[in-house]
């Protein structure tokens, strides 16, 4: 009756309820963790399809979390179950799902705590569905925070390695940074729309001034610079790929660093259009594309092939946040959504790679998979056609609708997503060609073994979703938007130029990759190349000017109070006053019996003198 | 008046004696001396006791001040061996000090009995004393303290003791002629009543005391062996 | 009849001049002394108050048994003081009372 409507709530209590067990409870049983949580990822799967269908229908009720007397500063917990939602949940749990598969044959044998892995992607998949079905910034910002804890925890999975380690603390210290931004914009817009609500919010931009917009707009963007990785802080991303690559494939290519792009496309969509004034617009645009190409370039000197994947979707990623600044939400989700599927695909593809290598992540130390392992790299061939946009996969579809409406907007954006596009071609094939052709280059690569059934299983869907997701008939119902709809292409401008640099990318890496004989990258060596494989200096600018300038700064200012003030002054100060007085107190108590007597008798003295005054 | 003039002198000769060997005590080196002197001095005051006509505790202070506890000190000295002490000049303030303290004391406590109100009608001193006392230790001791009571002749001479009113005392059931012809105090007999009628029980606890006393004397004293 | 106040002088001095000794003196038996003669002044204090209080020529006897307890009390103390003293002479071998300043230790 009335339960049933509150059965979306599932969504969320069914992943932290077996987080909770399987952190709790199960530590001495990985496997039946392992077999709860695929089990609530199925489950969450199969309710989502039963409300996407039609099966089941209807809205959860709304809880209030923290009643306050203004009602419009009350925290309610509520789910929003419109097509954008549901369908983003559908990418999560599918993806999801996926994943927790995979990772039952890819962590086999890993020595470390396999319930701690389970849990944390249990918790992840809580944290993703509140962003996603969160009907207000307040919501939707625990689920942000919560993310970032759970991603935490499993970039730091193996936190034995140093490099792990340091990986997940400068994820979660950066993706800080624009969380600071995004809380500020959440209260901006609390102060000026009136309220949290997403439902609520339509129509209300129109009477607030264009500045304040643009500043609610921008700090609100910069959660999602933090949480997609856009250019100031981008830098965690690659870093977290020390994290299993399950992880990498989950939270740092499909779904996670994407909440950034649907949290834009939400507002966009709740607050109108016209909230996303032209400054505001620009900023968000610009990010988008400057990150799209200078990740582009800094993966073109990549050797680890989940870097590669990782700049990769910083490029991507990129293009979403340029779409969305360009007010084109729904080429920016079509992409998401298609993205999702292939990056997923290729970072799956990648880590039964790594595996079968045995732990080997260079790409120069791979070579001659396509002999070894050809169901793998013919899965992963195809997530490569479809992030380079060969026409037919869903990447050319989303891709297309983005340069499309770069073309309507502005000029200068669709041709730098074309010169994107044609570096992504190079990088991609590069990888390809090195990894997959020629001789192995290394025993791990020599002895590689096609992966086993829970690892092929999710790679064979994936490359199925990453052919057919782009087609009009799959993405009319699948696409996370409201009312979307895929046009057809048209043979124009934009066709040509990205075919033409679809067609420039590919030569350039045939010409200098040729087909695998190489055994060492023609490109590296100079200065450029130098510069690309320190990511452009960004990493060491930041070490050297926020963590060695300004945090060392602060760190000896507050060493110095510390030390002059609460020591010296405060801490010293009370212990001289109380060892002054202990030492005269000390006086007092000299042990002498005669100083004894003698101070009772001058006691006796006072006395009676106090009494003389009576006679 | 030449009863009463004897009395004085033979009071002033004996507090004399008394000062003088209590100052002795204290001045001689010797603590056999000392000891000596001490003696001598409860003896005059078992004297001065005797002329206030409280002979009981007069002779109580011979027996116990002069008798047993001068014999302990005597004891414990011998046994002891102690010579001389040893003047160091370390220590003279601490003389100088003391002597100027207990001289303001002599001052203080001579003023106090010096300023007896006499004839004049002032209130009881010991009474101002104990009132101005409580007064300084629970803040308001005029209502604890009793009123002031024929206050005019505490001042001056001691009154008369009359033995008639004491065996009156002594036994209420005589006639006022029997009561008469008594001549002298038993003084004995009357503590020995107040004692065991009205201060019966802290007699009994003063006997404890003492018991308790003597063992733990015995304990203290006692050779600790070494196993 | 001699007065009141000449009691209490007497009292008074005795009482002073035990003090200083009890002040001046080092050798701790001679202090004990000195302790006994201060209770001793106080003794006479009381039976000349008790004389003083006396109405129709019959001294307060309640003083008297005061001044008796203090004699009892004072045998107490003095057989306890005493033993102490044997006690710490056998520890220290001296009845010096500026050698009991080990209580600050």
């Amino acid at each position: 009756m009335n339960m049933i409507h509150n059965l979306p709530w599932l969504f969320l209590l069914l992943p932290l309820v077996v987080a909770a067990i399987d952190w709790v409870c199960l530590n001495k049983h990985p496997r039946l963790a392992a077999t709860l949580s695929l089990l609530s990822a199925a489950a969450t799967l199969g309710l989502c399809i039963a409300y996407l269908t039609g099966l089941q229908t209807g809205t959860p009720g709304v809880y209030t979390w923290m009643p306050c007397s203004l009602e419009q500063l009350c925290l309610h917990l509520g789910l929003v179950m419109d097509p954008l939602a549901m369908r983003m949940m559908l990418v999560v749990t599918g993806i999801g799902l996926l994943v927790h598969f995979f990772s039952i044959g890819y962590m086999k044998g890993d020595s470390s705590n396999l319930s701690r892995y389970y849990a944390g992607l249990s918790i992840f998949m809580f944290s993703m569905s509140t962003i996603v079905l969160a009907d207000n910034l307040a919501m939707t910002f625990i689920g942000w925070e919560m993310v970032g804890f759970s991603s935490y925890l499993l970039i730091g999975h193996w936190f034995n390695k140093a490099s792990a380690a340091d990986a997940a603390k400068k994820a979660f210290i950066t993706n800080r940074v624009g969380d600071f931004g995004f809380l500020l914009g959440i209260l901006l817009t609390l102060g000026f729309f009136g309220t949290m609500n997403f439902a609520d919010m339509a129509g209300k931009a129109a009477g607030i001034a264009p500045a304040v917009l643009t500043v609610t707009i921008v700090c609100l963007f910069c959660g999602a610079v933090g949480k997609s990785a856009q250019f100031p802080l981008h830098v965690w991303l690659p870093d977290a790929m020390e994290g299993p690559t399950p992880v990498s494939a989950l939270i740092h290519a499909a779904t996670m660093v994407a909440a950034g792009v649907y949290m834009l496309v939400r507002l966009q969509v709740s607050m109108g259009v016209e909230a996303f004034t032209d400054t505001a617009c620009n900023i968000i645009a610009w990010t988008g594309a400057i990150t799209a190409v200078i990740a582009a370039i800094m993966a073109v000197q990549q050797d680890d092939i989940k870097r590669i994947l990782a700049y990769s979707t910083l490029s991507q990623l990129g293009y979403m946040v340029m779409a969305v600044g360009l007010l084109a939400g729904e080429a920016a989700m079509f992409h998401l959504y298609t993205h999702a599927w292939f990056k997923a695909l290729l970072f799956l593809g990648a880590g039964a790679i790594i595996i079968c290598c045995h732990h080997e992540q260079d790409i120069w130390k791979m070579g001659g998979l396509s002999k070894r392992m050809p169901l793998t790299v013919l899965c992963f061939m195809m997530g490569t056609c479809a992030l380079i946009a060969i026409p037919g996969f869903s990447g050319f579809f989303s891709k297309e609708a983005i340069l499309d409406a770069a073309l309507a907007k502005n000029p200068v954006f669709f041709w730098i997503g074309a010169g994107v596009a044609a570096l992504t071609t190079f990088y991609m094939l590069r990888l390809c060609i090195v990894a997959f052709m020629g001789p192995a280059r290394d025993h791990g690569a020599e002895h590689a073994k096609e992966a086993g059934f829970t690892m092929a299983l999710p790679l064979l869907i994936l490359a199925v979703m990453a052919v057919i997701s782009g087609y009009g008939f799959i993405a009319n119902d699948l696409v996370p938007f409201n009312g979307f709809h895929a046009h057809g292409f048209a043979l124009g401008l934009p066709f040509y130029v990205s075919m033409g640099s679809l067609a420039l990318g590919i030569l350039l890496a045939l010409a200098i990759y040729g087909l695998g004989s190489r055994t060492k990258d023609p490109l590296a060596g100079n200065c450029i190349s130098k510069a690309l494989r320190n990511r452009l200096y960004i990493d060491a600018l930041y070490d050297k000017v926020i963590i060695g300038g300004l945090q060392q700064g602060f760190a000896h200012l507050m060493e110095f109070l510390d030390m002059f003030l609460i020591r010296g002054i405060i801490c010293q100060l009370l212990v001289w006053i109380s060892v002054r007085i202990g030492y005269l107190c000390s006086w007092l108590q000299c042990g002498s019996l005669r100083a004894y007597s003698l101070v009772s008798a001058i006691g006796l003295v006072i006395l009676l003198l106090l009494l003389a005054n009576q006679f | 008046m030449f009863e009463s003039s004897l009395c004085q002198i033979l009071f002033c000769v004996l507090a004399a004696l008394a000062m003088l060997c209590a100052i002795g005590v204290v001045a001689f080196r010797n603590p056999v001396n000392s000891a000596m002197c001490m003696a001598v001095c409860f003896a005059m005051v078992a004297a001065i006791f005797f002329g206030m006509g409280a002979q009981f505790l007069g002779i109580v202070q011979l027996i116990v001040y002069a008798g047993a506890i001068l014999v302990l000190f005597l004891f414990v000295v011998m046994m002891l061996d102690i010579h001389d002490e040893n003047h160091s000049s370390k220590t003279g303030w601490h003389a100088v000090v003391g002597v100027l303290v207990a001289g303001c004391t002599a001052g203080l406590i001579l003023k106090a009995a010096i300023s007896l109100p006499g004839a004049t009608d002032t209130p009881c001193p010991v009474k101002t004393l104990c009132t101005s006392a409580g007064e300084l230790l629970i803040g308001d001791a005029r209502q604890a303290a009793p009123q002031p009571v024929e206050a005019a002749q505490y001042g001056g001479a001691l009154p008369e003791l009359s033995a008639a009113a004491a065996a009156r005392m002594e036994n209420p059931s005589i006639s006022a002629e029997d009561a008469a012809k008594a001549t002298s105090i038993s003084d004995v007999k009357l503590i020995g009543k107040c004692l065991y009628t009205h201060y019966n029980i802290p007699f009994v606890i003063l006997g404890f005391a003492l018991l308790s006393g003597t063992v733990g004397a015995v304990a203290l004293a006692r050779k600790i062996r070494k196993d | 009849m001699i007065p009141l106040a000449h009691y209490l002088i007497l009292s008074g001095i005795l009482f002073t001049i035990g003090l200083a000794g009890v002040l001046v003196r080092k050798n701790i038996i001679v202090v004990f002394m000195c302790l006994e003669m201060m209770l001793c002044a106080s003794s006479v204090a009381l039976v000349a108050f008790s004389r003083a209080q006396g109405t129709a020529g019959v001294p307060v006897y309640d003083a008297q048994v005061l001044s008796l307890f203090i004699t009892g009390i004072a045998a107490a103390e003095v057989a306890i003081g005493l033993a102490l003293i044997v006690a710490m002479f056998r520890a220290r071998r001296t009845v010096e009372s500026t050698a009991l300043n080990s209580l600050k230790d």
